[in-house]
C-alpha cells in the first residue's frame, strides 16, 4: 500500500499540479489571443473601475440583483465555495505534508472546523445535484458532463471527510483521496471548473460593456 | 540489626525504583503528546520495545540523537531527555518544531525502510 500511496502523492501530483498551473496558464492566455484576434475591439473599452465594481458586488453575498432574487441560492453559493477553497488550503494535515517536502507553512484550521467546512461543501453538493435534477430552468442548460463535474469536484471532500475519520478502509480511501484531488485540480481548466480562472475576466468584461457602453449596472 | 534494617530498606527502596523505571519503558505505547496545548489528533500510537524489536534497532541514538551547531553528533545520545527538552512548539532555525521533529524522525525513518506506516492515520489511530 505504501508504495501506491508514494506513487499518487509523489510523481501522480506532480503530474496533477503541472498539467493545473500549465493548463490553467494555456486557457487564459488562450482565450485573450482569441479575444485579440476576433474581437479587438473589446480592448477599447476595458474599463479598470468598470470591472472592479462588477467583480465587488458578484463576490459580496445579495449585493446583485441576481444574488437577491434567489437568496438560498445566494447562502448556498458562497457557503459552498469559501468552504471549498478555505478547507483544503488551509488543512493542518495538507499544510503539514507542505512543510515536510518543501519547509513552507502558513496558518491553519483547526481540524473541528474543517471537518465542519467539508460537512457545508458536501451538503452544498447534494443542494445543486437536486437542484439539477428539479429546476426546470437548470434542467434545460445541464448536461451529463455537469453530473460528472459535480462527482469530481464532491470526490476528494468525501473521501477525505471519510480518512480522516477513519470510518472504513483507511489507507485506501487516502490513496483514493489523493487521486481524487488531483482529478479536481486537473479538471479545473479543462472543463466548465474553468469558470475559477475565466469569471474575473467576464465580470470585467460584463461590468466594462455595462458601465462604458450602456451606462448602466450589471448587477 | 539496625544497620541491616538499613541495608534491607535501601536495596527494597532501589529495587522498587528500578523496577518503576523498567515498568514505565515498557508501558511507552504512544507518543507524548502532553506538551502540545491544544493537540489535534490522537497521540500517535508507539510500543517502544515492540517497535525497536520488530525494526532491529540496538543503539538508543538511532532515534534520541544529539545535533550541535546543526551537525549530528554520532556517538551521543539524549534517551535520558525528552523530545520536548530541545524542540519547541516552533521551529528555530535549522531545528525543526516538535510536530515536524516526531514526523520527519518515524515517517522518514519508514519512508526509507518501505514497510512501515506513513499515513497520517496509521499512526494517529482514531
Amino acid at each position: 500500500m505504501n508504495d501506491i500511496y508514494q506513487f499518487v502523492s509523489g510523481p501522480l501530483a506532480w503530474v496533477a499540479f503541472i498539467l493545473f498551473i500549465g493548463g490553467s496558464l494555456y486557457r487564459v492566455i488562450a482565450m485573450i489571443a482569441e479575444v485579440k484576434k476576433k474581437e479587438p475591439f473589446i480592448f477599447t473599452y476595458m474599463s479598470l473601475k468598470y470591472s472592479l465594481r462588477s467583480i465587488l458586488h458578484w463576490i459580496t453575498p445579495f449585493a446583485t440583483y441576481n444574488w437577491r432574487r434567489k437568496p438560498v441560492l445566494t447562502v448556498v453559493t458562497f457557503a459552498f465555495h469559501i468552504c471549498l477553497f478555505v478547507s483544503p488550503i488551509f488543512l493542518l494535515a495538507h499544510v503539514t505534508l507542505w512543510d515536510e517536502s518543501w519547509n513552507i507553512r502558513w496558518w491553519t484550521l483547526p481540524d473541528g472546523s474543517a471537518d465542519i467546512m467539508t460537512l457545508i461543501v458536501m451538503a452544498s453538493c447534494v443542494f445543486f445535484l437536486v437542484r439539477r435534477l428539479t429546476q426546470r430552468e437548470v434542467q434545460f442548460v445541464t448536461f451529463v458532463s455537469d453530473y460528472i463535474i459535480l462527482g469530481i469536484v464532491a470526490a476528494p471532500f468525501i473521501t477525505g471527510f471519510l480518512a480522516y475519520h477513519q470510518w472504513f478502509g483507511y489507507p485506501i480511501l487516502m490513496i483514493l483521496h489523493v487521486l481524487a484531488g488531483e482529478v479536481m485540480l486537473v479538471a479545473i481548466p479543462f472543463t466548465r471548473l474553468s469558470h475559477m480562472l475565466f469569471s474575473p475576466f467576464t465580470r470585467a468584461y460584463m461590468g466594462s460593456e455595462f458601465g462604458v457602453i450602456r451606462k448602466s449596472k450589471d448587477y | 540489626m539496625k544497620k541491616g534494617m538499613i541495608i534491607i530498606a535501601g536495596i527494597l527502596f532501589l529495587s522498587s525504583v528500578m523496577l518503576l523505571s523498567v515498568h514505565s519503558q515498557e508501558d511507552v505505547t504512544e507518543v507524548d503528546r502532553s506538551v502540545f496545548t491544544n493537540p489535534q489528533r490522537p497521540a500517535a500510537v508507539f510500543k517502544h520495545d515492540a517497535h525497536n524489536q520488530n525494526a532491529g534497532i540496538e543503539n538508543c541514538n538511532e532515534c534520541h540523537h544529539v545535533y550541535e551547531d546543526g551537525k549530528l553528533l554520532e556517538d551521543e545520545s539524549s534517551e535520558d531527555q525528552r523530545c520536548a527538552d530541545c524542540h519547541g512548539p516552533e521551529a528555530d532555525g535549522n531545528k525543526p518544531s516538535l510536530v515536524k521533529a516526531f514526523h520527519v524522525n518515524c515517517k522518514g525513518c519508514h519512508e526509507k525502510q518501505q514497510k512501515a506506516p506513513i499515513l497520517c492515520g496509521e499512526c494517529h489511530v482514531r
